[in-house]
């Protein structure tokens, strides 16, 4: 978490787009951007990118305020995919309070998201984040091209991990609010057992996910 | 350190207008506002503080307008502009013009705000694992220099210590050269002497008989007085006296001429050439020989030895181990020394203990006198090689040295050899 600041009832939560490079890990800001209510949401922020790859890294904010008068801002974050990067990934990953791993469902790049996900273990333990109990969702992307890693080929992998996975194509808008509800809830349940989203604001895990993901 | 240590700055933490802009930035935007209109213009943060302002309000007939500021989309400050009544639309536009100045200003502030954090994170991690890569290779280094010095000290040791195995060789080659030679020449003078001494017998035998003739003979007066006093002349009593005793002693010269040569030889090992069997007690009694003119003449020596089994080994090193080390012991004093061998035959392990009474090395003498070099006599006089020739040896032969010694208590060095390959002789 960022910030809690109980005296200015202030909240700020940090989400992160983790996968390899080319993922589509921009799309999915972009989808979320275009597809949500304008509404208790900032702009979408793009840091410099060179050749359409992120360097740095994304941003889209957004607020709700909780019947306790808490004012929740969660701020959702792209890292840079490649490799190169690695030290912007880990500054982006501090703190993070969940993590949407964005895998590319292409045969070739199983690789990639191989040492993409080893690269999240990694980097999540050089900042101090637990693994098992930071709130992590999968993704995979690209489900409207050929040549990709079979829908009962992904079940077998992930089922028995237990973390939830998400079919998605982001640049047809397909599946990217759930994974980012997905996520969201997860994220919720974890908040709410340390600091009673519910118990002292008020605040149900159907409106979080509500608010924040009303569509235009 | 931990990365969050490191990180003076976490991505996403929450900043405030006045973190992001400057007066240098807004004051000039808001002056020129005035000349197009304006009474006033301020730029208020999210509880309504002026951060920034220009112009003065009047109180009356004078309205405002304002327009909200973002940061990350979320609505900031304000700008407030006030104006006569009658000019508020075109106050609106004006304001309205200011606050999108304003807010792309502030996108742009905080994109290189945070572009820049992260680039001095990114550099001070890389600089950090520059500095720790590098100070692995500093470390590597000094250690590769540590490690050249011990291997050119090791060389040095070793050249050192096969020169003077040479010069040992040599000094050998040449004592058993110069022994054949003098064998020679000792082996006829020990003879002619032999020969000498039966002749002179037979003078000194027919000598008597022709005194004893003459004696019976009545020669004229004067002839037998001075038969009689050249006789004492030429002491020819004492003469035919020590005759005898001369050639006797001369003999036994010789023989100990011969039995020096011998040891010499034998000591040198000049013949023996690669690993022979050796008996240990009878090559320290032939050092103590071949030492015998060093050895002051008061000495007390004390041998103990014990019933050895013969040992396999370059005569020619252990000896002179002993001889290095009994060379010391002699050396230790002029008058009064005490020296003690004593041989060990323990189950795997033969021992030579050789101590001394002399003065005894402090501790820091005793640290070093196994380096090469290392001696405390006056330059010229040690070559400071001796006893790190006899350690080298030992080493080699699988034994060790070890030495005892405090100021004033005498010295002791033991020098033990594994038997594992003894043979009895």
């Amino acid at each position: 978490m960022i910030e809690f600041d109980e005296l200015e009832k202030k909240m700020v939560l940090k989400l992160v787009y983790y996968g390899p490079a080319r993922s589509g890990k921009t799309t999915n800001l972009l989808k979320l951007h275009d597809l949500l209510s304008d509404e208790g949401r900032g702009g979408l922020m793009v840091l410099d990118t060179q050749d359409d790859r992120t360097i740095y890294f994304d941003l889209l904010p957004f607020f709700l305020m909780a019947p306790s008068g808490l004012r929740i801002k969660v701020k959702v974050y792209t890292v840079p995919g490649q490799v190169r990067h690695d030290a912007t990934r880990k500054a982006v990953l501090q703190r993070a309070d969940g993590v949407a791993f964005i895998a590319d469902s292409q045969l070739t790049e199983k690789v990639n998201n191989s040492e993409s996900f080893d690269n999240l273990e990694k980097n999540l333990s050089i900042v101090g984040l637990n693994i098992d109990k930071t709130p992590l969702v999968i993704q995979f992307n690209k489900r409207d091209l050929e040549r990709i890693i079979p829908e009962p080929e992904i079940k077998t992998t992930w089922t028995p991990t237990g973390l939830p996975f998400f079919l998605a194509s982001a640049l047809e808008g397909n599946g990217v609010i759930e994974t980012f509800s997905g996520l969201l809830g997860l994220m919720y349940d974890n908040i709410d057992r340390q600091y009673g989203l519910l118990a002292k604001h008020g605040l149900e895990r159907e409106t979080f996910l509500k608010k924040m993901t009303t569509k235009r | 350190m931990s990365i969050e240590e490191r990180l003076s700055f976490i991505i996403g933490e929450e900043k405030e207008l006045r973190d992001i802009l400057t007066g240098e930035e807004i004051l000039p935007l808001l002056e020129r506002a005035l000349k197009v209109g304006p009474l006033a213009a301020r730029l208020l943060d999210q509880i309504g503080t002026v951060l920034w302002g220009v112009g003065h309000v009047e109180t009356e007939k004078v309205l405002s307008v304002n327009c909200p500021l973002y940061l990350e989309g979320e609505k900031t400050g304000q700008i407030v502009l006030f104006g006569h009544e009658n000019r508020q639309s075109e106050l609106l536009i004006i304001a309205e013009f200011i606050a999108g100045t304003v807010n792309a200003m502030i996108v742009n502030n905080l994109k290189r705000m945070l572009t820049t954090e992260i680039h001095t994170t990114i550099v001070n991690q890389s600089y950090e694992e520059l500095a720790a890569s590098e100070a692995k290779y500093r470390d590597l280094a000094e250690k590769l220099e540590v490690k050249v010095e011990q291997r050119t000290s090791d060389l040095k040791q070793a050249h050192t210590i096969l020169l003077q195995q040479e010069k040992m060789a040599a000094i050998g080659q040449l004592a058993a050269g110069v022994a054949h030679e003098i064998n020679n020449p000792l082996g006829f003078i020990a003879s002619n002497l032999n020969s000498l001494k039966k002749y002179s017998e037979r003078f000194i035998e027919m000598i008597a008989l022709y005194r004893q003739t003459i004696g019976k003979l009545s020669l004229p007066r004067e002839t037998a007085v001075e038969f009689d006093d050249t006789w004492r002349k030429l002491k020819m009593d004492f003469i035919i006296a020590d005759t005898e005793e001369l050639l006797i002693q001369s003999l036994d010269g010789c023989k100990r001429v011969t039995k020096i040569v011998a040891d010499l030889k034998a000591f040198s090992h000049i013949d023996d050439g690669g690993i022979v069997v050796i008996d240990i007690n009878t090559e320290l009694e032939r050092i103590l020989n071949v030492l015998s003119h060093w050895i002051p003449a008061d000495a007390v020596i004390q041998k103990k030895f014990a019933d050895l089994p013969g040992y396999p080994c370059d005569a020619a090193a252990v000896s002179q181990v002993f001889l290095n080390i009994i060379q010391n012991a002699i050396q230790t004093r002029e008058s009064g020394l005490q020296l003690d061998l004593e041989t060990i035959h323990d189950r795997n392990k033969i021992k030579v203990i050789i101590s001394d009474n002399g003065p005894g090395m402090a501790p820091e003498v005793v640290k070093r006198i196994f380096d090469p070099f290392f001696t405390t006599r006056e330059v010229g006089k040690g070559t400071g090689m001796g006893l790190a020739t006899a350690y080298e040896t030992m080493q080699s032969l699988g034994g060790r040295i070890e030495v005892d010694s405090k100021p004033g208590c005498g010295s002791i060095f033991i020098i033990t050899f594994p038997v594992s390959e003894a043979v009895n002789v």
